[in-house]
């Protein structure tokens, strides 16, 4: 019976001191969960890949990449996971940020530091917030239409999923920013092509037919941007048509610098993967303990373009 | 009675493109543009991928399968072609990689469903996911651009005519040939339309089913490589659902999902509907939402046409022999 | 000792489109005594049975329990008034528990509707403990024998206050030792007072427990008699005494040499020592009851199913086969026994189902030769007088007997040698069977072997040269056409000598 007692003893000492070690060895550096939208979606995964190149740039931290696989269910047992595992901040690229909203909750309930990014949730108390700012991504292409695109114009429309923050927010941007101020111009095609540039392409193709003349293309994104283009490219009468696009992919920079292509802006995965982590890191160190802060939204056309042609290629994204 | 019949058998065998045409008649009016050069181009332009796919589909659907991996598969090679052509510059050589792995797939698909006997709803489920998940890691997720000359599959011209309508048509050709002048293509309507009755007329069901297979994955390949010059880029995520709109094309068609009944022309027909559909929606500018409810509407509706239209005519036949043999 | 009457039944008809299953029947069972149930396949003892407890409706007649005059219009209701049936195909989920199985279809439940599983356990263990049962209430019913099955049933009947217990074919799939277990177990129901009805053909298991004997023949009863008044030869005497009808165009053939030999073919746990013959001209009959075996030798012979041991030979030379093309190549050809799983393709054209077996005939070159192949199947169609308004009409619309007829076709297209037809005449009208002996005839004039499986004495009878017969994997004896009697059949497939 005593030697019972004894080994349960012994054992117990042994867990625990095993335990308290690896605490110790995890102690020295800061645990960060980074919950991905889904690494299906290009932005998202070269987000999420731009976000473990950045941690490099920190001795003290360490991260973790976990997939939501575009699903609210899914992400939402990501987040909690992370909050059982216990990791010292949290960052939370919302699959839908509603959805989302009472598990970032519960990470700052757990008295575990939260970050949401790119599309960022409004009006969480405690949590921080590093985003790039759709509305703005969008107004600067808008303010260059206002000015470039011709007195009544015809131009058309290419839409992103419909309830996804980003779309929604850059064509609130548009309507505000360029149509209500040019009441002149007039949408003669607006469909929803879920960021595929497979669908743009379809979309193209119809409304060229239905249409002498398309004086711009007005595309949430770049990839929709680049499909309308697949399809006049070529055409002598669409030679002069002008294309807003927002990401700054490298096709897009690309076909700027060709001057296929009238502008984007730049959402730099690596700009908002840098500002993440360092302002994780601000947090962690309690250098500061609560940021909301933006990336710039740079408005790339003919002028710059080359230069984030040339980044682009030092990351291999282009040859 | 003699006219009555015939005309009940013209109903039967054709009601699916009387629905073509009285579609095409409705569109024309609704646009002027609608039956354009332009347009008709454009509209077999946008159809080919998925009228390739279709075909693909209709195959295994005779035959009693089907392939949920189509959409998947076709990314997976698309994106493999685009980078093997960045890589070697051959086209040649471009195009044979997107077949090989289409190919390489689908066997994997068949040997699931004839070895392992799983069902083939599950065994192409589950390649969907591996395919995808291959083509997403082999890029990381990203866009592949500047694809340079590889676009011409999908965009070139020869004469007047564009690239990927000739693969369609000659496609269309070698299906139509396969199903109604081999051998083999009569082994698959009978091995969809009874198993068992298949295997006691010594029909040697797995190797059919290996082959059935084999030319789906070629097809996927030809769609994947049309599908990515189309777009100029590699996409990872690019098709996704694609093979709904081939299984669509091909039932809308008039292929019977319990097997053994489908035509090549049927399933042609079936892709035109849907594509003309899409088409006639964009040039009169439907909003996307609603876009969807007249989808859904009139795909059941034609579907419902071509089913009654044929069980009149089933129903006479039991009727006429009935009589027969009561003499 | 004279006992109440427990089940009667008055004046019972049934028609299926095109057959009289049942006529004027009259029959009673008495309390706590077995009666048994004897015919021919076919004679409408399951039919009888099947009204008895719902599953069918009668045209016409009464039903009686305790003489009081009953509707029965589902097992339910059967249940409701003591009826309980063992069905010869054992219903059961395989994939559900023992106690699930037990109580399918009346779960105990609590008040909320949702199941007691406590009770159900406590209630499934009272039983399984009070019968002896060796196994658990959770067990799956997939891990337990035949036999353990087969009780299960009675005491699923009983447990339900069974007062009738119908048996169809009870100990066609279990070894003596759990037939005599059977026994006991319906020596105490009888003394419980319950009534059963016993259906077999095992003519010593019925005069073993036997009360009284009933006999249907063509969905009539013959006579009813205590056993004690009847022995085996008067019962089988009963079942087959129809009158042999001229409606076999059976013509004396040219009997050549031997052409398919089979030796010593073994298949684990289905049949053994499986040695016959069959001759140029000759027509061979293999009978004997549902489940002796013979359907699955001939299936193992045309390459559908795989043998373990023995050889096959054709015209002296081994053949080995594996699979159907292996037969086929051989000029081996069979008719399934079961049409619409094994040889129609439903919604393909009759041409398509008759030319399948062929294609290489009509797709060479190329291209299909498709006027060809019509005209071809067209004229077999004439020769076996298969009647379809066109060519391309779907073969699932077409008749019993000409869908047979197509399938019959289809094989003469190959021009065989030899041919096996598993119960050619099943499920078709009189007119149609004629014509298919017609044609068998003829293919044995033309010099071919033919194996005929049937459960219908009068056709092997009044076709074959030689009949096999079979009994539980083996042949059990071989009859010469001068020895050919229904009586001699009957023995041998019942394994009584």
């Amino acid at each position: 019976m005593k030697k019972r007692v004894l080994c349960g003893l012994l054992g117990t000492v042994m867990a625990a001191s095993l335990l308290s070690m690896s605490a110790f060895a995890e102690g020295d550096s800061y645990r960060v969960a980074y919950i991905a939208r889904a690494q299906s979606d290009s932005f998202a995964a070269w987000l999420a890949n731009e976000m473990m190149t950045a941690t490099e740039a920190y001795d003290d931290m360490t991260l973790d990449v976990f997939d939501g696989q575009a699903d609210d269910e899914k992400e939402n047992a990501a987040i909690e996971n992370a909050i059982t595992n216990q990791y010292d901040a949290i960052i939370v690229q919302p699959n839908n940020g509603e959805a989302q909203r009472p598990y970032v909750e519960n990470i700052v309930s757990a008295g575990i530091i939260a970050i949401t990014t790119n599309a960022r949730i409004d009006g969480i108390e405690g949590a921080s917030s590093v985003d790039a700012d759709p509305y703005a991504q969008a107004a600067v292409n808008a303010q260059l239409a206002l000015e470039q695109v011709p007195e009544n114009a015809k131009v058309v429309v290419l839409n992103g999923p419909s309830g996804n923050f980003h779309a929604d927010k850059r064509r609130e941007a548009w309507q505000a920013e360029f149509f209500d101020k040019r009441p002149d111009v007039e949408i003669v095609g607006e469909q929803i092509a879920n960021w595929n540039k497979d669908e743009a392409v379809q979309y193209m193709e119809d409304w060229v037919t239905s249409n002498d003349t398309i004086d711009a293309i007005i595309s949430m994104n770049d990839n929709m941007a680049a499909g309308a283009l697949e399809v006049v490219s070529g055409k002598e009468e669409f030679a002069d048509i002008l294309s807003y696009g927002v990401d700054g992919t490298a096709e897009a920079c690309l076909l700027i610098e060709e001057g296929k292509m009238t502008a984007t802006c730049l959402q730099s995965a690596i700009d908002l993967a840098e500002l993440n982590m360092e302002s994780v890191h601000k947090l962690l160190t309690g250098e500061e303990t609560q940021i909301d802060t933006d990336i710039d939204a740079v408005l790339i056309t003919k002028d710059n373009a080359s230069e984030y042609v040339e980044m682009y290629k030092e990351r291999g994204l282009l040859d | 009675m003699n006219k009555q019949n015939n005309k009940n058998k013209i109903m039967e065998k054709y009601s699916i493109f009387i629905v073509l045409l009285i579609m095409i008649i409705i569109c024309s009016m609704l646009n002027k543009n609608f039956l354009s050069t332009g347009n008709i181009s454009n509209i077999m332009k946008q159809l080919a991928v998925a009228t390739i796919l279709a075909y693909g589909e209709m195959l295994l659907i005779i035959s009693g399968m089907l392939d949920l991996s189509s959409g998947a598969v076709l990314a997976m090679a698309g994106v493999f072609s685009v980078s093997v052509y960045k890589s070697t510059g051959s086209l040649l050589v471009a195009f044979l990689v997107a077949i090989l792995f289409g190919v390489i797939c689908n066997l994997v698909n068949a040997l699931m469903v004839t070895n392992f006997k799983t069902p083939p709803f599950i065994a192409t489920l589950a390649m969907q996911m591996v395919a995808r998940g291959i083509a997403l890691l082999f890029t990381k997720g990203q866009n592949i651009s500047q694809l340079g000359d590889y676009v011409v599959f999908g965009q070139g011209t020869i004469g007047p005519i564009p690239i990927s309508i000739i693969f369609m048509a000659v496609i269309t050709i070698i299906i139509w040939y396969i199903l109604r002048h081999t051998r083999f293509g009569r082994s698959l309507y009978a091995i969809g339309g009874n198993e068992e009755a298949a295997i006691a007329s010594g029909i040697n069901v797995a190797k059919n089913k290996y082959v059935v297979f084999a030319i789906n994955g070629i097809l996927v390949g030809v769609a994947g490589v049309l599908f990515m010059s189309r777009v100029n880029a590699g996409l990872p995520n690019g098709a996704v659902g694609y093979e709904m709109e081939g299984l669509t094309a091909a039932i809308v068609g008039g292929t019977s999902f319990s097997g053994g009944v489908g035509t090549t022309l049927g399933t042609l027909a079936g892709a035109f509907i849907i594509g003309c559909l899409n088409n006639i929606m964009n040039l009169i500018g439907v909003d996307s939402y609603i876009q969807q409810i007249v989808k859904g509407v009139i795909i059941a509706l034609a579907v419902i046409w071509d089913i009654h239209s044929k069980n009149k005519k089933t129903a006479k036949v039991i009727l006429v022999e009935e009589k027969s043999e009561g003499k | 000792m004279e006992q109440e009457i427990k089940l009667r039944v008055s004046g019972i008809e049934k028609s299926f489109p095109g057959v009289k299953a049942l006529s004027n029947i009259e029959f009673s069972v008495r309390k706590g005594t077995v009666h048994a149930l004897c015919g021919e396949n076919g004679a409408g003892k399951s039919t009888l049975m099947k009204i008895i407890n719902g599953i069918y409706k009668p045209d016409k007649g009464q039903i009686f329990v305790d003489e009081k005059p009953v509707k029965i219009q589902s097992p339910i209701q059967a249940r409701s008034y003591g009826i309980a049936m063992i069905a010869q195909e054992l219903n059961y989920v395989p994939e559900m528990s023992v106690e699930e199985n037990l109580f399918l279809g009346r779960l105990p439940v609590k008040k909320m509707g949702n199941v007691d599983w406590k009770l159900l356990r406590k209630k499934t263990e009272e039983f399984l403990k009070k019968e002896g049962l060796p196994y658990g209430a959770s067990q799956k019913m997939k891990t337990l024998t035949v036999s353990d099955i087969q009780m299960l049933e009675i005491i699923k009947a009983i447990s339900n206050d069974a007062q009738i217990i119908v048996m169809d074919e009870p100990t066609s799939a279990i070894t003596q030792r759990e037939v005599d277990t059977l026994f006991e177990k319906i020596a105490m129901l009888k003394e419980q007072g319950v009534s059963i009805i016993y259906i077999s053909h095992k003519m010593d298991e019925v005069f073993q427990i036997a009360d009284d004997i009933t006999v249907l023949r063509d969905g009539a009863v013959v006579e009813t008699h205590p056993a004690s008044e009847l022995d085996v030869d008067k019962v089988i005497s009963l079942m087959v005494g129809r009158k042999m009808d001229n409606i076999y165009p059976k013509e004396p053939a040219q009997i050549g040499e031997t052409l398919l030999e089979v030796k010593d073919l073994y298949s684990d746990g289905v049949f053994k020592d499986i040695s016959f013959n069959v001759k140029k001209g000759e027509i061979i009959g293999f009978a004997g009851l549902v489940g002796a075996g013979r359907t699955e030798v001939m299936r193992a012979i045309f390459g559908l199913d795989s043998y373990t041991s023995g050889s096959i030979r054709k015209s002296g030379q081994e053949i080995t086969i594996h699979k159907v093309a292996d037969s086929i190549r051989n000029s081996i050809i069979m008719l399934s026994e079961d049409r619409r799983r094994y040889g129609i393709i439903p919604v393909r054209s009759v041409t398509e189902n008759a030319s399948i077996a062929s294609l290489e005939k009509f797709i060479y070159g190329g291209y299909a030769h498709e006027k060809e192949e019509r005209e071809t199947v067209s004229q077999y169609f004439q020769k076996m007088n298969v009647k379809t308004p066109t060519m391309e009409t779907a073969i699932q619309s077409l008749s019993g007997g000409n869908q047979q007829k197509v399938l019959l076709a289809k094989w003469m297209l190959r021009d065989p040698e030899i041919l096996i037809l598993d119960e050619p005449t099943r499920g078709i009208d009189v007119g149609a069977k004629y014509e298919i002996y017609k044609l068998m005839t003829e293919i044995a004039k033309d010099g071919k072997a033919v194996i005929m499986v049937s459960s219908e004495l009068p056709e092997l009878i009044g076709m074959c040269d030689r009949i096999y017969v079979m009994n539980q994997g083996k042949i059990s004896g071989e009859l010469k056409r001068s020895e050919f009697s229904q009586e001699a059949i009957m023995r041998f497939a019942t394994g009584t000598r």
